[in-house]
């Protein structure tokens, strides 16, 4: 990996190699360079996540044509095709070095956080969602109750908008969460359901399922599971997988005409 | 271009909560939790995720100001270290050491407060240090 | 903290008062909520129905003023019911036997009719916490912003102490301190009793072991506090003030008295990275640095030293605070030969035996917890376990007392003040701040529907809230967060500045002004008026 990433830096293939070092003994994003080649030999994978395409998105706003390369993981690969999808990135300026994340036989090791359990309780259990992430895990329960807990979890929000902002994909100059005509501003919890709502319909057809926002979520509200039922519901009505092609696009997916019809969104 | 990530403690409330500030090219852009430190976990509230916008707003001060004809005007460092030198200096000569006060702060580091109750203790001559720790 | 904040995921009970948490310390209440989702109790006294009571096992909302009554209500059932600790009382405490005879005083009866807490809540109370062991007590402001704040902790000690509970892992008394450094001020000697460490200024040998490494012998009289300085200037004894870091024209209580002490001084000399309502009073204002623009540390509420670096520099001009003060010492003819913030720290750890053992490098991302007394010392996550510093802990017998201002016919409003989550303190960072002035861009106030409805006040309508020292114009929110009865200001908002109202009665002892309770009376404001309307 050190002789990969070194290389393309003395190629000049890359300007810039974003990955991790271990500082005092804790994985941090490093941003490593031709100039300070040295400090390739620091470069390590971590199990702790950061959303390194969120930071290369910044880098490129600012310099369209520095090319930078990242340490991605599976789910840092569909968010560059999704920020590439909705034009916020040029493809051509990044250069993935693919790094084992999600775990498989074929592989030796699974480098990801989110493989660790999630905290449980006895509280947790009769409150809360489940949480194991599988939408279908939650249609056993009966409507009524989905629908208790998860006002149960909405009503723990404590409004850091740390979803939002550590997202991968969440780059709106204008966030529909902040808009006053939306939402009653200065409270906690913040409008119970329609906060989460509002952000879940906007993560249809853009979330990539990474699990970063329920990671940094203070209150574990199990996000991560709110957004795969959107998403799913987008990958059954028109097909579209995202951050999975850069051909199918969130523009085209529709077609022409809309087939939405509300009476066949009931369930 | 330069991009660094910089682990830092939150400025806001006394909790300690361990952030990255994220620089591109020496400018601030943003803050992320730092997610292994052992106070917070990974997370941030509303005002850790936005720790980088106070620093970089155009309100802060970037020069000192001496008051003149009751107009606070910006002047050079020496001018204003020697105005408040000399002036502080007379206070003491003409009241004695406990004339000062010096209110030293809940948000700077502790080395700067150490560094403000030993002024006031050994330079000026006064125990009349004190900080918002009641407020 | 007596405790580490890792050692909430011991806890089988967190009893939290004056504390609102989600929104003043949310990485705190994340640990609150974790706790009890793990099947921790979690009891919640405080005058509003804040978010955390919806997950409390018992939620009370006790008068504002009323926390003496309270706790010692819950001790007198404690004991009553002889749920308390015998054997840690015997071995590790005195003064038991005299302050039982006080609970005496304190039959649920009487502290229902007090507080306003019902009987059944007072027993359900004291039976969790006495008997869901470890437990362990957070408080903020809500306990200490009263003349009655020092009584208040002491009462929260002696409930701690009653149930074994102070020493222990999951236990301990655990005050949320509220400002980054409000930790490392106070254990740097940032206060006019004592040096570095809390070595009182009135020890020979003290003074003598500063000298020797100060070159200098330190001040044995003891200084002033804030209240006393603004005394000493509307008396002309104190003629040179130098504020940095802090805004006392937003913070302290009573601003026109205030305002007319600073006029009095000769000099005033303000170090700060805004222009302040106290900067611009200054004779001499010193350009500072913010958080990422210095390397230093921080002391948080559990005594841990954090390490700051710098990742910027200061904007234009502005210089580190310590190089502003080093310069300072130097043009006063003390030159200070520290060339980075490391030096300083290790002569800090030559003069304060409770960081002695810590280094920049030891410190790393995880910092260190004091005492940490050497190089090998692995610093202290729980105090006072064995024994208490001064050997056995002792029960201070206190008295329920009212408010120095109770509600009465032409102020009928109990008025607390405080926090809300989106703004920090005077608002001088958090409003220069995009996304958080967003968050909350107007002054308001909380009363409760019924309140309104008697006084035709509508949510948003604008309304004057007064009291004896002065009057503010802001936004009404009308909301059963408060009693009937009550009314919460922000002080987060100059246009509206809550210190204009709030009461300078202080505490006898450790002279923390009742921000928490005070006489008001609102009123709608009719046309003509606008939010900017002030008294001063």
């Amino acid at each position: 990996m050190k002789d990969i990433v070194r290389t393309w830096l003395e190629s000049g293939r890359i300007d810039l190699f974003l990955g991790y070092r271990l500082v005092d003994g804790h994985p941090i994003p490093h941003c490593f360079s031709k100039e300070r080649l040295e400090e390739v030999e620091q470069l390590t994978e971590s199990l702790a996540r950061y959303p390194l395409e969120k930071i290369a998105h910044q880098m490129l706003q600012k310099d369209p044509a520095v090319r930078i390369g990242l340490m991605a993981r599976d789910c840092t690969q569909r968010s560059v095709r999704v920020l590439a999808a909705w034009n916020q990135i040029d493809m051509d300026r990044i250069r993935v070095l693919t790094m084992s994340c999600c775990p498989s036989d074929a592989k030796d090791k699974a480098f990801c956080s989110y493989l660790q359990e999630p905290e449980t309780g006895p509280v947790r259990k009769s409150n809360g969602m489940p949480s194991t992430g599988d939408p279908d895990d939650c249609r056993v329960l009966p409507a009524e109750e989905r629908l208790r807990r998860w006002l149960y979890e909405f009503q723990k929000c404590i409004k850091c908008y740390g979803c939002r902002d550590i997202c991968p994909v969440c780059f709106c100059k204008d966030c529909g969460l902040e808009h006053e005509d939306l939402m009653d501003k200065g409270v906690v919890p913040p409008e119970v359901p329609l906060f989460h709502l509002i952000r879940a319909v906007h993560m249809a057809g853009r979330c990539v399922d990474c699990g970063l926002c329920e990671e940094a979520c203070p209150v574990g509200i199990p996000l991560r599971l709110l957004y795969r039922k959107v998403n799913g519901i987008v990958t059954d009505r028109f097909g579209y997988r995202v951050g999975q092609t850069k051909d199918q696009s969130p523009f085209n997916v529709l077609g022409e005409f809309s087939p939405l019809e509300l009476s066949s969104l009931d369930d | 271009m330069d991009c660094r990530l910089v682990p830092s403690v939150c400025s806001y409330c006394g909790t300690g909560c361990g952030v990255l500030f994220s620089v591109i090219d020496g400018t601030l852009v943003g803050t992320y939790p730092i997610k292994t430190h052992p106070v917070n976990e990974g997370s941030l509230c509303i005002k850790g995720w936005n720790l980088h916008e106070h620093i970089t707003s155009p309100k802060r001060l970037r020069n000192p100001m001496i008051r003149r004809n009751g107009q606070l005007q910006p002047v050079s460092w020496d001018e204003a270290i020697q105005e408040a030198a000399s002036r502080l200096r007379t206070v003491v000569e003409e009241h004695g050491p406990d004339s000062v006060g010096v209110l030293t702060s809940a948000k700077i580091t502790n080395e700067e407060n150490y560094l403000a109750q030993k002024l006031a203790r050994t330079v000026i001559g006064t125990n009349n240090v004190d900080h918002c720790a009641r407020l | 903290m007596t405790n580490s904040l890792a050692d909430m995921d011991r806890s089988e009970c967190l009893f939290v008062i004056g504390s609102n948490t989600t929104e003043t310390h949310p990485m705190i209440a994340k640990r609150i909520l974790r706790a009890v989702e793990r099947g921790a109790a979690l009891i919640v006294a405080d005058p509003r129905h804040i978010q955390l009571a919806r997950f409390a096992t018992v939620a009370v909302r006790h008068r504002p003023g009323t926390d003496v009554a309270l706790l010692c209500g819950l001790m007198h059932l404690i004991v009553r019911n002889n749920w308390h600790d015998q054997d840690y009382i015997r071995q590790r405490t005195e003064g038991f036997s005299s302050f039982e005879r006080v609970l005496q005083n304190y039959p649920p009866e009487r502290v229902a009719q007090i507080t306003g807490v019902a009987v059944e809540d007072l027993v359900r109370m004291a039976e969790i916490y006495a008997t869901r062991s470890p437990a362990a007590i957070y408080y903020a402001m809500g306990i200490t912003q009263h003349t009655t704040g020092v009584d208040n902790v002491k009462a929260c000690a002696n409930l701690a102490m009653l149930c074994g509970n102070v020493g222990i892992p999951g236990g301990g008394v655990n005050p949320l301190r509220g400002q980054n450094n409000v930790q490392g001020a106070c254990d740097m000697g940032g206060l006019p009793n004592v040096l570095p460490g809390y070595q009182p200024v009135g020890d020979e040998q003290v003074r003598s072991r500063f000298e020797e490494v100060w070159g200098t012998r330190p001040p044995g009289q003891m200084g002033k506090t804030i209240p006393e300085m603004i005394q000493g200037m509307q008396e002309g004894r104190i003629r040179a003030l130098y504020v940095i870091g802090e805004n006392p024209r937003g913070s302290e209580p009573h601003l026109r008295h205030l305002d007319s002490a600073l006029e009095k001084l000769d000099l005033l000399i303000v170090q700060d990275i805004f222009a302040t309502p106290t900067a611009q009073k200054a004779d001499v204002v010193f350009a500072a640095s913010a958080v990422a623009e210095k390397d230093g540390t921080f002391t948080n509420t559990e005594r841990r030293c954090l390490r700051v670096r710098k990742a910027v520099d200061p904007p234009g001009e502005a210089l580190e605070d310590w190089r502003i003060l080093c310069r300072l010492a130097d043009a006063l003819g003390a030159p200070q030969n520290f060339e980075k913030p490391e030096d300083i720290f290790e002569e800090i750890r030559r003069v304060t035996p409770s960081y002695a053992g810590m280094t920049y490098a030891r410190l790393g991302i995880d910092g260190l917890q004091w005492p940490c007394r050497t190089e090998d010392d692995p610093g202290t996550p729980i105090l006072h376990v064995g024994s208490f510093a001064r050997g056995r802990g002792i029960f201070h017998p206190v008295a329920h007392k009212e408010p120095a201002e109770c509600p009465d016919d032409a102020y009928p409003f109990i008025l607390s003040t405080g926090r809300m989550f989106a703004h920090y303190h005077t608002g001088t960072m958090t409003r220069a701040s995009t996304h958080l002035d967003r968050e909350q861009h107007t002054a308001y106030v909380e009363i409760h529907p019924k309140d309104a409805q008697t006084l035709s006040i509508e949510d948003g309508d604008q309304v004057r809230v007064s009291t004896r020292r002065g009057a503010v114009a802001l936004e009404a929110r009308v909301t059963n967060r408060v009693r009937p009865g009550m009314l919460f200001m922000p002080f987060h908002f100059q246009e509206a500045a809550a210190n204009i109202l709030t009461n300078p009665a202080a505490d006898p002892v450790a002279k923390i002004p009742e921000y928490k309770a005070c006489a008001a009376a609102i009123e709608k404001i009719m046309g003509g008026e606008t939010a900017q309307e002030r008294s001063v």
